[in-house]
């Protein structure tokens, strides 16, 4: 294990070693699918797990509960979207999924970066700059992985897995220990409609409906 | 299957990553036979086995029922047809002069029986306050009811929680104003011209299906409004409201200035004096069911003003008041006291229009004027203000959130802090009694009470302001925003609320009432709320989507025989909204009771299209599970411990033994059950 290193020299070694043009082996964009399984701190399962789809430096997660509801994530336009295609609707995804802040296609030297770029899509704006430090190399369901350790601007601390050969992360355990995982990862083509929204849906935009509200009783003015 | 949108991950990754939507997993409902209705095996008086309370938002009884003939044999109703106040089609009938209202002189001081010397009757066609558009909406949107067509159905979808359904999906797109906010309602034939006294909402630019302009419903303008005074008793009205003082109190409660007209301002004007003509097909659904089940026509809100202090008497029979979390009375913040006291220089601006007053001191503002009416009338009830006790009067937020989060600051926060007066549902657990309150768009509020957990905001914002942050941030619950926290009785109990095992045993969503009549679990005692976009309120709510709701909830009995044949459904609201009423008022303690809000019993036992004319309020409902199920009075200051009215032949709306309220047995004829269908 290199996660314990007995020296400044040898970290220094160690993080340019991880992250040399070898061990990186450049990721070009591929597609492939996946399921997202939830895990507790004691690694049980943790409801119905949902479905990845990658291609093209996008993304689309299905989630169990929303029935055909789905998530678009567009690393390059800064984009992650909750979309309904029978109501032919969709809105800003924001923070209605965490999900769409961790799997976004990644720089396997500094995936921070994009999962800085992701939180701020969601609307979690901070000053700070998101850090990471690569860790060690480790192997996620048979895949040799770079684990990052990712300092948030908030002061917690979670850890990232970054398959680089797909560019993408594998893996994610929050700072108490819950874990999202990819598995069955399975890289095959995917359709490029997947990734779109047809021009004919419309946007929904929740303020109008909080306006709407703010005139019934069910919302309550706090006193002058 | 049924989606169980609570289900959520108890797993945040970190503060600034909640898990909710991922973990909205699909479940299966359980399968129990019928045979495993539990509530079947629990003794009651009566052949029901089950009550369901349905609660609509800011109806009154002439405002809704007001032109409508019964149609049970020799049945007979007080409204402003039968007393010649308005003609069958909803014009002025030969005694409209009964309903006329009147202006006041400015007054030193707060009053609830204007001096008639004051008082001067608004006189030509347009100078009564005109109906207002006020903040309804004017036209159709993307994401605010009504909604654009293409749009609507799917909030039902982006969150299955909701109380959309097919009968909904229509009428959330209709009824915008196309007029300006805050103007004259123009939709309304001869609105700027009005005479005094009510007008009917009907004509070729409005009906039921339309948004119209909300009125303000506060305690201390509710009682003004009344305008009662032992000095205009008569025998037919021996507590002498005479409520002719609605559209002056809205003009007036907030006016700094009284050389503007009102009508720059954002007030309600004269919506209070609008209504429905039942015979001309408004309001159809409600109408049909008085025509076949029983109808109330002397239920009454029982708090003067709106929604929380109302749910909060349905709840507990009681009054809230600020206290330091476990039980003991201490005074609330400066900001939360109420002095309606006239500012200098205004016609009846209130000095500081806040929710809670200490009613055992007749020194605070506005106190004295009720307790001494009060201690005028012949019954002379007691006003049942402890001492020391900041009672919450006007709407304030339960100190826990949806979730079960209990507000560390309720004093910042403005959130009343967790409340200890018992509540049926207390009374209930302890014998053992299911129930449950089902709540609209109450999953997707624990999704947002969640979010405001993680995101830090639900321990220093009120849970409103929380809630709406959290919506804009997880747009997938937004619909978590038009949960009724004020609605929910058992929000505010920390018996209850503050007890993880508790709220997630009574307290659940609308889709979770469907369920359990599908599934032949319903619980025995049941209180069903729509979200703030189906409960028919004025301005953000059409009554026609309130019926839809009803209707959803019925349909789904009348799909189930044995459930519905033990069954009993009370249909009400929590209180008439600001609207006028014609109706006699009982004073029963300084919080209420108020005017009239319709009351329908739906039951194999309550059927012929009759009128009750017993007096009631909504602690009548309570009285009915209590006697039903052998439960006492819930503590010794409840007002279910009044005695059941003793009616007069000569004045059938007025107890011989004030104060009393009704237990609504007598809507129902338990030896002849007749099977119909609700609506179908």
């Amino acid at each position: 294990m290199l996660r314990k290193t007995s020296g400044q020299a040898s970290t220094f070694l160690h993080l340019a070693l991880l992250c040399s043009p070898g061990a990186l082996a450049q990721s070009s964009p591929q597609s492939f699918s996946a399921d997202i399984v939830s895990l507790d701190g004691g690694g049980a399962r943790v409801g119905a797990s949902a479905k990845l789809r990658a291609a093209n430096r996008k993304t689309r997660i299905e989630l169990p509960g929303a029935a055909d509801g789905f998530f678009i994530s567009d690393t390059d336009a800064g984009t992650a979207l909750f979309v309904r295609s029978a109501q032919r609707i969709y809105l800003d995804a924001r923070q209605s999924s965490p999900l769409t802040r961790i799997f976004v296609w990644v720089d396997p030297r500094d995936p921070c970066r994009q999962w800085q770029a992701a939180a701020e899509t969601a609307g979690i704006v901070s000053t700070a700059e998101w850090r990471c430090e690569p860790i060690e190399r480790a192997s996620v369901n048979q895949r040799q992985v770079i684990e990052y350790r990712v300092f948030m601007p908030d002061g917690q601390s979670s850890y990232g897995w970054v398959d680089s050969t797909i560019g993408f992360p594998v893996k994610w355990q929050a700072a108490d220990g819950n874990r999202f995982v990819l598995e069955s990862i399975l890289l095959d083509a995917q359709p490029a409609n997947m990734f779109s929204i047809p021009s004919d849906y419309r946007k929904l935009d929740p303020q109008a409906l909080l306006e709407r509200i703010k005139h019934s009783d069910v919302w309550v003015d706090s006193p002058k | 299957m049924r989606i169980n949108g609570r289900n959520h991950l108890a797993w945040g990754a970190s503060a600034v990553m909640s898990f909710s939507l991922l973990a909205a997993t699909v479940g299966v409902a359980d399968e129990k036979s019928k045979d495993n209705d539990a509530a079947d095996a629990v003794k009651t008086e009566s052949p029901i086995k089950h009550v369901i309370i349905l609660i609509g938002e800011n109806r009154g009884t002439d405002h809704t029922f007001g032109v409508y003939k019964p149609r049970g044999k020799h049945q007979t109703i007080s409204n402003i047809l039968s007393r010649g106040i308005v003609n069958e089609e909803g014009t002025p009938g030969p005694n409209f002069s009964l309903a006329q209202q009147f202006l006041v002189k400015p007054q030193p001081q707060y009053y609830i029986g204007a001096p008639k010397a004051a008082k001067a009757v608004y006189g030509s066609r347009g100078q009564m306050p005109q109906p207002n558009t006020n903040g309804a909406p004017i036209a159709q949107g993307d994401s605010g009811a009504p909604f654009v067509p293409a749009v609507l159905a799917q909030l039902a979808t982006i969150d299955p929680s909701a109380d959309f359904n097919p009968l909904t999906n229509t009428i959330l797109t209709t009824g915008f104003t196309g007029l300006p906010a805050n103007t004259v309602d123009t939709r309304i034939p001869n609105a700027g011209v009005l005479p005094n006294g009510p007008f009917v909402l009907q004509g070729a630019n409005i009906s039921d299906d339309d948004y119209t302009g909300d009125m303000t419903h506060r305690f201390y303008q509710a009682w003004q409004q009344s305008d009662c005074s032992v000095a205009n008793a008569t025998k037919a009205n021996p507590t002498g409201c005479l409520n002719d003082l609605f559209p002056f109190v809205m003009a007036t409660y907030d006016l700094s200035d009284n050389t503007v007209p009102a009508v720059q301002h954002n007030f309600s004007e004269g919506n209070e004096m609008g209504f429905y003509d039942a015979e001309q097909e408004q309001a159809s659904t409600l109408k049909t069911l008085a025509d076949r089940f029983a109808l109330s026509d002397n239920f009454h809100q029982s708090f003067q003003g709106g929604t929380g202090a109302n749910h909060f008497m349905l709840g507990t029979g009681d009054a809230g008041f600020w206290s330091d979390g476990n039980g003991n009375p201490i005074t609330p913040p400066a900001n939360q006291i109420a002095n309606p006291n006239p500012a200098a220089g205004t016609t009846n601006k209130y000095t500081a229009d806040n929710n809670f007053s200490n009613c055992s001191d007749f020194t605070q503002p506005g106190v004295a004027p009720i307790v001494k009416y009060l201690e005028a009338l012949p019954y002379r009830p007691e006003p049942n203000c402890a001492e020391a006790h900041y009672y919450m009067l006007d709407n304030t937020n339960p100190g826990f959130y949806p979730n079960g989060f209990r507000a560390p600051s309720p004093a910042a926060q403005a959130m009343i802090p967790g409340s200890s007066v018992r509540t049926i549902g207390d009374a209930l657990n302890e014998k053992k009694i299911t129930w449950a309150y089902f709540g609209g768009s109450y999953n997707d509020a624990v999704a947002l009470s969640n979010d405001a957990v993680t995101a830090g905001t639900a321990a220093t914002l009120n849970s409103s302001t929380a809630l709406g942050e959290a919506a804009l941030a997880d747009p997938a619950h937004a619909l978590g925003v038009a949960y009724c926290q004020i609605c929910n009785p058992f929000q505010y109990a920390t018996s209850i609320m503050g007890n993880a095992a508790q709220r997630a045993a009574h307290i659940k969503d609308t889709v979770d009432l469907l369920a359990d009549i599908q599934a032949d679990t319903l619980p025995s005692v049941s209180f069903g709320k729509p979200d703030g976009l189906l409960d028919g309120h004025p301005s953000s709510s059409k009554i026609d989507l309130f019926e839809a709701y009803v209707q959803q909830v019925l349909d789904a009995l009348d799909a189930h025989p044995k459930l519905k044949a033990e069954t009993a459904v009370f249909v009400t609201w929590d209180e008439a909204g600001g609207y006028w009423d014609s109706g006699f008022i009982q004073p029963i303690d300084f919080f209420g009771d108020g005017p009239r809000v319709p009351l329908l019993a739906l039951s194999e036992y309550s059927t012929g299209g009759t009128v009750n004319h017993t007096y009631a309020d909504h602690v009548s409902l309570l009285k009915f599970i209590e006697r039903n199920w052998k439960l006492k009075p819930l503590t010794d200051r409840s007002r279910d411990n009044l005695p059941v009215p003793k009616m007069r032949d000569d004045q059938p709306y007025v107890p011989k033994n004030m104060p009393a309220l009704s237990d609504l047995f007598d809507m129902f004829d338990f030896d002849h059950p007749v099977k119909q269908p609700f609506l179908q």
